[in-house]
């Protein structure tokens, strides 16, 4: 009996151990490539075979920010970010009410067709409004290659926004109106705050798309609208690796701050009650 | 009526081929306690709903204070109402939630804040001010919304089945203070439920509902001794309901053959012999003696079916005459097992025509 109680600890023991290196190795799977364009970016004579940089240095930082005009690439980036996450919440806010809380015919249907710039291949929908903002000579415009953004952009508010206003309880805006609040007086004092959650979360989707997107920038950009992704790109062109990986890496840094922010900050069940009763 | 606070006068409302509200006319006086009685469906809620403005009635019109509302948007009906689900504003203290109302109409801070101390000592919530809904108990949230309410003195205090998500005891001891309350604040209240055990602890007149219609209006005294359908008396109470034809007129009384029994009740105006009639007997009307017990006016032979022990009652199972089942619940001192046989005596028994097909 007690040999086989120690086999299957045994048993149960090796599973452990196989979890772990399997947890490990998926670790490094997805931390490899970010790992090696960090140490890229700070190694110098990194050549062959060597498994690491015999020497480390900041100076690629330096290149890419002079060379690569970061400072207004970044200024770029953060402005079409700026306006993509302004129209999309604003477009998420209104129909999500819509898709949230109204009967509507045809509602699914019109959701697809909203979600359509999400599901057709990117470059085919960019060459599309490539076409359509160079006849509005929108291209190399701030405006628009942030309102290209918002064709992806918007999809993801007014699925969060729905899906918030979903929520919100009827009877609690009945109780409003109840105790006096008119449309407007209703929506600000008790609305709003109960929608925050989701328009901040809208907000974070809505902004590291436009800041990640590549494909409709690509086809929509021009000397004064070059964003981190393209510039990064570019750079590749150069054939300077260790710029290039400075980049990328300066890239990364504001999706860590707001996922540090997201952590810290938005305590969403401090702000949509858990209820007694229903 | 010149002291009539809410009045619906004529109110019918349609989703689409269901008719929620059938030409409803009711009154509610000023300073009563009136309660909306009935099943799910009956279309009570739909009556509150068009008092409060959520729904539009396609016909007719509600008055408040002698006023009509029909067409006055929610907000501006100066109503107080407190919700099933308690409808607190989660994102709000408690003393913000008491406040919302007096905020709305931008009463000056110090007398808000006033006014909140005094309506949460009036639902004796004093120490709970800083507190978000989501730290209180339920019959606390509930006490909360109470007391926003009632903060800025509305005309009138709506309750929308204030007590279905409290557990069995609070409901009880809530349904006491919710009656003292409005009865020191001498406010018109309109309280909307299904369970026949409050509406008859709280009003004071209470308003049957059934299939959009008002099926009876009057005190909780008169709704539980002289229900006017067969429909009132199941729903108030427990009830026994005995077919029968009319056999005899005597004088003020007629003997009514029902299963092999020959019961005899008050005469009801208008009958004759044959007339066909429902008998109504509440089933703590009804007295057991003893088998060996004398003939009398109403006592006849039965046999115990079923005795079931409930602390302070009995409740018996009883066959009499040509098997007419008959449910009678006694104080539990005097006991008789399943199968004896007794005695019953029907000292009341009341009566309606039915009507011949």
């Amino acid at each position: 009996m007690s040999l086989v109680r120690a086999y299957l600890a045994g048993l149960r023991h090796g599973w452990f151990v196989l979890g772990y290196t399997l947890c490990v190795c998926l670790t490094l799977l997805i931390t490899a490539p970010f790992l090696m364009i960090a140490l890229r970016s700070v190694g110098k004579g990194w050549f062959g075979r060597l498994w690491l940089p015999p020497q480390l240095t900041w100076d690629w930082y330096r290149w890419a920010i002079e060379v690569g005009n970061i400072p207004e690439v970044m200024k770029n980036t953060l402005i079409i970010g700026a306006i993509a996450v302004i129209v999309s919440t604003i477009i998420g806010i209104f129909a999500g009410w819509a898709f949230g809380r109204r009967q509507m015919p045809g509602k699914e249907l019109l959701m697809a067709v909203v979600l359509l710039p999400r599901m057709i291949p990117p470059i085919t929908y960019a060459l599309g409004v490539a076409k359509i903002f160079y006849g509005l000579e929108l291209v190399d415009t701030h405006l628009g290659v942030a309102l290209a953004h918002v064709s992806v952009c918007a999809p993801y508010a007014i699925l969060v926004l729905s899906a918030t206003f979903e929520g919100l309880d009827e009877r609690v805006l009945e109780a409003a109106s109840v105790c006096g609040a008119n449309t407007i007086k209703r929506f600000f004092y008790v609305v709003l705050p109960l929608i925050m959650p989701g328009i901040l979360a809208s907000m974070i989707f809505s902004f590291t798309h436009s800041y990640n997107e590549f494909t409709l920038t690509l086809l929509t950009y021009g000397p004064n609208t070059v964003t981190l992704p393209v510039r990064t790109y570019l750079a590749v062109g150069d054939g300077y690796w260790e710029i290039t990986s400075a980049m990328a890496v300066i890239m990364v840094v504001p999706s860590l701050v707001i996922l540090a922010m997201i952590q810290r900050r938005a305590k969403p069940e401090k702000l949509v009650g858990g209820f007694k009763g229903v | 009526m010149a002291d009539a606070m809410i009045e619906f006068r004529d109110v019918t409302k349609r989703y689409a081929a269901l008719v929620a509200n059938d030409h409803l006319s009711l009154t509610i006086r000023r300073g009563e306690l009136m309660t909306l009685l009935g099943p799910s469906g009956c279309g009570k809620t739909t009556a509150l709903r068009c008092l409060t403005g959520m729904n539009h009635p396609d016909e007719g019109w509600i008055f408040l204070d002698g006023t009509d509302v029909t067409d006055v948007p929610t907000h501006q009906r100066e109503l107080g109402m407190v919700f099933q689900n308690f409808a607190l504003f989660p994102h709000m203290t408690v003393a913000d939630n008491v406040g919302f109302p007096l905020m709305i109409r931008s009463r000056p801070k110090d007398e808000r804040a006033k006014l909140v101390t005094e309506a949460l000592r009036l639902v004796r919530l004093e120490g709970y001010a800083g507190h978000f809904p989501r730290q209180l108990s339920g019959g606390q949230q509930q006490r909360v919304g109470l007391a926003r309410a009632l903060v800025y003195r509305p005309k009138v205090l709506l309750l929308d089945e204030p007590l279905s998500n409290l557990d069995a005891k609070l409901r009880e001891e809530m349904r006491f203070e919710i009656k003292e309350v409005v009865t020191r604040l001498g406010i018109t209240a309109m309280y909307v439920t299904h369970d026949q055990a409050e509406a008859l602890a709280l009003s004071d007149r209470v308003a049957i509902m059934n299939r959009g219609r008002l099926q009876q209006l009057g005190t909780p005294e008169e709704i539980y001794e002289s229900p006017n359908s067969r429909f009132v008396a199941e729903f108030i109470g427990l009830s026994n309901f005995l077919d029968g034809r009319v056999d005899a007129v005597r004088g003020e009384t007629m003997t009514v053959a029902t299963s092999g029994l020959a019961i005899q009740t008050t005469l009801l105006p208008g009958v004759t012999s044959g007339q066909k009639v429902l008998l109504f007997l509440r089933p703590n009307e009804i007295e057991l003696l003893p088998a060996g017990a004398g003939s009398d006016v109403n006592v006849f032979s039965a046999r115990v079916e079923k005795a079931t022990y409930l602390g302070d009652t009995m409740d018996y199972r009883l066959v009499l005459g040509n098997e007419a089942d008959l449910r009678v619940q006694t104080d539990a001192r005097h006991r008789y097992a399943a199968g004896e046989s007794v005695r019953v005596r029907l000292p009341r028994v009341r009566s309606w025509a039915v009507k011949e097909e």
